[in-house]
Parts: C-alpha cells; structure tokens; sequence
C-alpha cells in the first residue's frame, strides 16, 4: 500500500502494514478493513451484522484509530452506519478498545477485535457507554437500511475506501432475512469455527455458524463491555464490570417473543416423539397379547 | 513467597500525597465516572514515570541507604547487611514492568560485558523454543514476531566485533528508549506467559494460589498486558523458559523472632526444559548472574562486590 512513505523502521508501522498484509491475503466474508493511504493509523472498516440476529444482512460501517503506540496501546473504534446497538460517532466501549487501556494485550489485532465486536452486537448493552438499547424491529430496520448505501463520512479518499469496502461487503452478503418468527437468539458459545454459508434465511437456526476469532481465543474469555448505568448509581456499583461471556440472550421485554416460538417448537417434538413411543408400545404389546391368545383383552369383537 | 504481612516499605510519603487530593473531587463521586478514575490515574503514573527513566544510573548501594535514614531500623541494619555483599544499585521505573525491566537490562549487561557467545547461543535456541510454543497455543505470528525480532537485534548488538555492535552507554540509552525497551520487555512477557501455559499443571496451583483464574485468564490478564507486575510465577517462568538463574534478595522488614536480623534470598533456578519444574530454594550449584533487589512491589538491580 503506502509502503515507501512510512519509516518501516517504526515499530509501529511495521506492526500495522503486516496487519494490513494478513487482513488483504486472509479475507473474511464478515468484516472488512484498510487503512487509508494517506495515513495507515486511519482505518475504514464494515462488519456484517451476526446470523441469526436483528442485525443479520446489516452492513455496519466504521472507522479505527490506532494510536502512535500500538500494539502497545489499544485502537479506537466508532461506528458510522446507524445501527440500534452502538451510537455512532462515539468511542465503542468494549475492553477491547481504547476505553479499556489496561485490559488490551499487544496479542491482540484489528482482526480480534472487528471479531469481538461483531460477537457484542446481539448482547445486551446493559447500559454500557455508548449503547442503544433499540428494538429488534427498529434494528431490522436499520440492518435493511444499512446495505442501501455506505454513510457519507471524511474526505474523498476515505468516502472512495468506504464505498470500496460497502461493495465488497454486499458480494459476500447474505440477502435481508425476510421478517421471521423463527428466528432466535443464537447460543453462540457453541457456534463452530467454520465460515458463514452464503445462506438465505435459514429457518434451522443450528445450522448457521459464524467465525470466530483466530488466534488465541481472546474474545470469549476476557473482551468485556463496560457496564454503567447512567441513572446516579450508588457509587459503589460503578466499577463493576460485567464479565459478558457470549450472548447468553437475557429475557428482555424484546427479545422475549422469538424465543417462545422455539421453545413451542421443541416441545411439540418432545410431545410428538414421547406419543410415537407410547403407540410403538402400544402395538408391541397388541401383537404379543395376540400371540399369546389374549388378543380379546385388547379387541372385544375378534 | 512474598507473604510478609509486615513487610511495607515506609509508604509515608505517598500518603501525605493521597491526602492533598482535593476534597471537592471526592465530594463528587456521583459524577466520577469509571473514565475519569482511569484518566486520574493515567495521570497519576505519567507524573510518577517522569521521576525515574525506565532504567536508572548504577548508584553506589550507600544511595539505598540514604532513602532509608528516617525509617525502620530493621531496613537499615538489613542495608547494611547488602552493603557487605553488594557494591550498587541501578534503579528501575516503578511502572509495573520493572521487573523484566530490570532482567532486560541485567541480562544483556551481563551478555556485553562476559561477551559469552556461548551463553547467547543457548538463548537464542531458548528463545526459538519459546516461539514454536507460541504457534502451537495458536497466537498469530504478527503478534509476537517484532518483540522476538527485537530482542534477538539487541542480543547480537551486544556482542563486540560486528558494525552493529554497541556501547555500554548506547545499551543504556536503548533501555531507556520506549520503543526498544517496551518491546523487549513485552518480548519477555511473551516467553512468560509461553512457558506458564505450556507447562499449565505445574504452574496451575501457584496461580490458583494467587487468583481464582484460569492459566490462560491468568496469562491473559496478569502476564501479557504491560504495566501488569510480576510474581513468583512470572519469575519462574522466565527463569526456566529462558534457562537463565535469577537471584532475588529481598529488602523488607521482616525480622526472625529472637530480633536478629538477615537478608534473605531466593534463587530461581532453572528447570531443565523436559524435566518437570523441582527447583526450589537456593542450590549450591548455581551462581546467577542476575541479582535483583525486591522491595515489596518492586525489583531493582543489584551489583554484586
């Protein structure tokens, strides 16, 4: 990229250029990110909203700042693209990112973190810094809305890296999911390490997986988001800081109606297989008695 | 290891700090968000940091004294004690790291000055290993490979008789400089934290002895991010991931009961690569090379008669 402009002799840059190299020869079909050319601390990037979410078919935009010190310090993100979860042009308030100095590790990439924050999308924000708490509905609004066009956003170089990113992310999109009620909250602690399938809307949520990060693991164990309630908390209760481990999707008001469904669903099978089992029974047992000449004791008339 | 309960180095002085706090600010806590208490103490260590380069000038061990003159009289007479074995001192920035800060600049002094070639050969095949460990935990090579790179460069740079080679003055001007010094101190807390997963079971019940975390947590939370301070499970495992001796002698105010006072030491021997960890204690047959001064909740370096 912009190579010979940078003193390749800083750490730093040279940090940041194999970053750069690793993103372009590994692609993924779930985010997408580059530096500008004109200063490689600048990036642009899109995530595509997490299957078997509200944000599923969504393209999310945003922009990182990596600091003079990286790896050493974290990078910054904010998003661009509207989008119900995060407000945007705001610092993003995960362990990963800038507001979380002390929990960053030099281990730890653009990659990871674009990985973790795709993972933060469908938890609940818990009043986190920087959180909306919209809807379902209104961020499947916003998810459709999102593929229409790439925000507006910086000079032209960057307008031009945003709108290169926007038409790379729609080819590897998978199509809106038409509005569904089989959809639920994915438990994503057991999704696999496999890559999205192109996929329509895929009714069998146990089929759609998504990446996970690469590398050592580091978003499931220790990324968090920063909890504050910003109601005056007693102040004991402000440092607390919610060790959220993947999606374990909490019953709240709006998440509650795609969850009955399923569980409708389940115990229609329970019932099913437990009534199959009582007439397998039941015939095995007509047969034997009918064997063995007790045959009235089940049909009066024979 | 380092449980002395009494053992506080005289925190006077930080304390008449605290209580100049302005008193409206503490009024305020309704309004002291999280942001705030981490931007005060961001503040606070940028002040503490410009007190003391990362790696002080060696001072004679009567420096040591001096500090102490008002204090407890167990430190002096301990102080004393050092002064028959030790000629000096060379500070380190109290910033978390001071103790791979502190092994950095020992280590490769030692290197410069012993101009053991041997010895760096042997690091280096050390350092290799430590670098197969890392691919197979799976960390992505780009992540570690400049910090490994790095110190490599000041290993050979230390070594006399190639165009890269390097003063005494420029070995010190480099570990003051962050952008070699950071790196090689986060080199060492990759080989650290290398050495404490692979041999997870044995390093497991020191851990579990210091926090409730996972060894991985453990790594992740108190070996690799910088500025996080080191234990006796740092110690070893650098120690035996390196196969490098470290001697540890400690300053505190414990005392035994009968009111004599000594110093005492722990040495930190390496465990040989394929055999399980069974060093403890000071073994006769090694000599380390590297000394550190522990003050509770700091590592110096100390120079030996």
């Amino acid at each position: 990229m912009a190579e010979e402009r940078y003193n390749r002799k800083n750490p730093a840059v040279k940090r940041i250029l194999q970053e750069v190299k690793e993103m372009q020869s590994n692609p993924s079909d779930d985010f997408m990110s580059l530096p500008l050319e004109e200063n490689i601390f600048e990036w642009q990037f899109a995530i595509r909203g997490p299957a078997d979410s509200e944000f599923e078919g969504g393209i999310y935009h945003g922009r990182i700042q990596l600091p003079s010190e990286y790896p050493f310090k974290p990078p910054s993100f904010m998003l661009l693209t509207p989008n119900g979860r995060f407000e945007t042009q705001t610092k993003i308030c995960l362990s990963i990112s800038n507001h979380h100095p002390e929990h960053w590790q030099p281990s730890w990439s653009v990659r990871t973190a674009l990985v973790a924050l795709i993972a933060f999308m469908p938890t609940s924000p818990n009043g986190a810094l920087g959180s909306l708490d919209y809807t379902k509905d209104e961020r499947r609004v916003l998810a459709i809305k999102s593929r229409e066009a790439a925000p507006k956003f910086g000079s032209t170089e960057r307008q031009r890296l945003i709108d290169e990113i926007h038409e790379y992310m729609l080819s590897k999109a998978p199509p809106v999911p038409q509005v569904s009620t089989s959809q639920s909250p994915e438990d994503q602690a057991a999704k696999s390490e496999d890559e999205v399938q192109e996929n329509a809307v895929n009714t069998v949520a146990e089929e759609t997986q998504e990446e996970l990060p690469e590398g050592p693991a580091p978003a499931e164990d220790s990324i968090t988001e920063e909890v504050q309630p910003r109601e005056v908390p007693p102040p004991a209760v402000t440092s607390v800081q919610l060790q959220q481990t993947h999606p374990a999707p909490s019953a709240t008001l709006q998440q509650t109606s795609p969850v009955v469904p399923r569980q409708a669903d389940d115990r229609l099978f329970t019932w099913a297989a437990v009534g199959l089992t009582i007439a397998i029974v039941f015939l095995l047992l007509k047969k034997f008695m009918k064997a063995n000449g007790h045959s009235a004791f089940f049909m009066d008339e024979s | 290891m380092q449980s002395n309960p009494d053992a506080r180095v005289d925190n006077a002085d930080a304390e008449s700090n605290l209580t100049s706090v302005e008193v409206s600010l503490i009024d305020d806590w309704q309004n002291f968000r999280d942001d705030d208490v981490m931007q005060q103490q961001s503040d606070i260590q940028a002040v503490e940091s410009e007190k003391i380069p990362f790696v002080g000038d060696k001072e004679p061990l009567s420096s040591l004294a001096d500090e102490y003159k008002t204090g407890s009289p167990i430190l002096l007479e301990k102080i004393k004690i050092l002064n028959e074995q030790y000629a000096a001192i060379r500070r380190t920035r109290g910033d978390g790291n001071c103790f791979f800060r502190s092994f950095m600049f020992a280590y490769l002094e030692h290197i410069m000055e012993s101009q053991d070639k041997a010895e760096a050969d042997r690091i280096k095949a050390n350092v290799e290993q430590c670098r197969l460990t890392l691919q197979k935990l799976g960390y992505t090579e780009f992540t570690f490979e400049d910090f490994f790179a790095l110190f490599l460069e000041q290993l050979d740079d230390v070594i006399q008789g190639s165009d890269a080679s390097i003063s005494h003055d420029e070995l010190v001007q480099r570990s003051r400089d962050q952008s070699v010094s950071d790196y090689v101190v986060m080199f060492f807390r990759f080989v650290t934290s290398s050495e404490v997963q692979k041999r997870s079971d044995f390093f497991e019940p020191f851990i579990q002895g210091l926090t409730s975390a996972s060894v991985q947590q453990f790594c992740k939370t108190a070996v690799e991010p910088m500025g996080e301070e080191s234990d006796h499970v740092h110690i070893t495992a650098l120690s035996d991931a390196l196969g490098v001796p470290i001697r540890v002698v400690y300053l505190d105010r414990s005392s035994c009961d009968n009111g004599s006072v000594s110093v005492n030491h722990h040495d930190f021997a390496p465990a040989g690569n394929d055999q399980p960890s069974a060093q403890n204690g000071s073994l006769e047959a090694i000599s380390p090379f590297i000394t550190l001064l522990y003050r509770p909740g700091h590592y110096d370096i100390l120079y030996s008669k």
